[in-house]
């Protein structure tokens, strides 16, 4: 019984909301950027979309790497465990992709035009 | 750690820019050179321009990441026992409404509070302003 | 097939400096003063009458004995329960206990729920009024060429979106005119507003509706009768069936704390 169980866990929610902000704010600052990477590079269609895609994981790798890492594997968890910061191990991995997807087409839009003028 | 964070950003924003400088100069320059005579997108850009703008993302990213905020546990008895151990002297922060103990309202609440230590703490108070 | 070569089109550079840059600071700072003006409108909640607060507590009262029964212990709980659902059902906490029956008044006759809706209305302003202004500015004054190229493919579909008054029939869609430049700056801005406002900003609208869609139903809805409200209140108590989290707690401790 998981509604049982949450009530002898009970789940901060004050803290659910600083992490999904702190990892919100991050992905989108670092899609921006991404944008400006892929339109200097000047890529196109597909690639472009790997290229974010394949940044944005790394970006929530080094997130766990440096923030989550030291006190969830001191905590006994097994690695890539994001339980204890986050309710689901998606989102950690994949909400970022699409919180920061219309800004990422912005910037590229924008240095693909500036490079490519 | 977090010191790290802007030098870091600064340093990659830079050879970031640097970077699209270099991309622009080359399609302006190929698009008008003669022995390019094709359409600019069709010329690739040269090796070092790839290399550097990756690297500067991934250094910015590498920045960004270490200057964002810490997350909390969110179950609550590992939570409740951070703030214990660590204490909530985190100093004027933003998010210090989340991190201080929840429970402090009660420690202090009026009908605990212990006047005899009060009173000897404002005793010594006195002393040390003679 | 042959491949089609693609098309390329010869630009000012100028555009850039006289098209993009403009369209954007104005975005980036509409956006700005959305969020200052929201701060500025933000109204201190109108002091309530009593005994209005009192039927809103009590009936908050009721719903959070309601979730949160499983900390009490049995007997604490079945005297809040008796409690409650007899103040409930006798319509002790009703703000006027003598129109028990009577229809709700209208909520538009409701000077308080008029307060609500003007505070909704200015959001709505907020909102309508600079995008209404932006957008004829764009299309008053950029309008009718192609300013950039998505890097991208999209479908043919786009084509009468993206190069409003453009009218050339075989321009690869991709082409996109300075409208869909500020449909994009609408969505993408975020990050921007993240870095100069900080996380918790009022500019985006994305994020203000999303807020609005969630914004959950407060605990008296105008329009309802408050008493068939506490009726249900009630009905829901009644029905609870209670255990207690300390229930086999010795257990659950010697199981954690086993070697």
């Amino acid at each position: 019984m998981s509604e049982q169980e949450l009530q002898i866990n009970p789940i901060v929610q004050d803290s659910v909301a600083h992490n999904t902000k702190t990892l919100t704010n991050l992905h989108s600052l670092t899609a921006s950027l991404f944008g400006v990477g892929a339109g200097i590079l000047g890529l196109e269609s597909y690639y472009g979309f790997l290229f974010y895609i394949a940044f944005s994981i790394t970006t929530s790798l080094l997130f766990y790497i440096l923030q989550i890492a030291p006190s969830s594997l001191g905590e006994g968890r097994t690695v890539l465990d994001s339980g204890r910061y986050y309710r689901g191990a998606l989102e950690l991995w994949t909400s970022g992709i699409f919180n920061g997807l219309p800004g990422f087409i912005l910037t590229w839009t924008l240095f693909y035009g500036l490079v490519r003028a | 750690m977090a010191w790290l964070s802007r030098p870091l950003t600064v340093i990659g924003l830079v050879i970031l820019a640097h970077g699209c400088y270099s991309a622009h100069e080359h399609t302006v320059l190929s698009s008008t050179s003669v022995q390019h005579p094709t359409s600019p997108s069709a010329t690739s850009l040269p090796l070092d321009i790839y290399i550097e703008t990756i690297a500067a993302t991934l250094l910015i990213c590498l920045g960004l990441v270490l200057g964002s905020g810490t997350p909390e546990p969110i179950q609550w008895h590992t939570w409740a026992g951070k703030i214990e151990r660590e204490g909530d002297s985190t100093s004027g922060d933003a998010d210090k409404e989340l991190r201080s103990n929840p429970f402090n309202a009660l420690e202090a609440r009026s009908g605990f509070i212990n006047i005899s230590k009060l009173r000897s703490d404002f005793v010594k108070y006195q002393q040390l302003g003679k | 097939m042959a491949q089609l070569p693609a098309q390329t089109l010869h630009r000012d550079p100028q555009l850039f400096y006289w098209i993009l840059i403009p369209i954007t600071v104005v975005m980036v700072l509409t956006g700005v003063l959305r969020h200052y003006a929201s701060v500025l409108m933000t109204t201190t909640p109108k002091k309530a009458d009593i005994k209005a607060i009192r039927e809103q507590r009590a009936l908050a009262h009721g719903a959070s004995l309601r979730t949160n029964y499983h900390v009490l212990s049995r007997k604490a709980f079945e005297t809040r329960r008796d409690f409650l659902i007899e103040g409930f059902e006798s319509g002790a906490y009703l703000k006027a206990p003598n129109q028990k029956g009577q229809p709700p008044a209208n909520p538009m006759s409701d000077p308080n729920a008029m307060e609500g809706m003007m505070g909704m209305m200015k959001n709505n302003m907020a909102m309508m009024i600079p995008n209404t202004l932006i957008m004829s500015w764009i299309n008053a004054f950029f309008s009718g060429y192609a300013i950039m190229k998505l890097p991208f493919p999209i479908t043919i579909k786009f084509k009468s979106m993206l190069q409003a008054g453009v009218l050339t029939k075989d321009m690869d869609p991709r082409w996109m005119s300075s409208i869909s430049w500020y449909f994009l700056c609408i969505f993408g801005l975020q990050f921007v507003y993240v870095f100069l406002l900080g996380s918790d900003n009022a500019a985006s609208q994305i994020a203000q509706q999303m807020q609005q869609q969630q914004m959950p139903v407060g605990p008296m809805a105008p329009g309802q009768d408050p008493h068939k409200m506490f009726k249900a209140e009630a009905e829901n108590l009644a029905v609870i069936e209670h255990y207690s989290v300390l229930d086999g707690i010795e257990e659950r401790l010697l199981e954690r704390i086993k070697v």
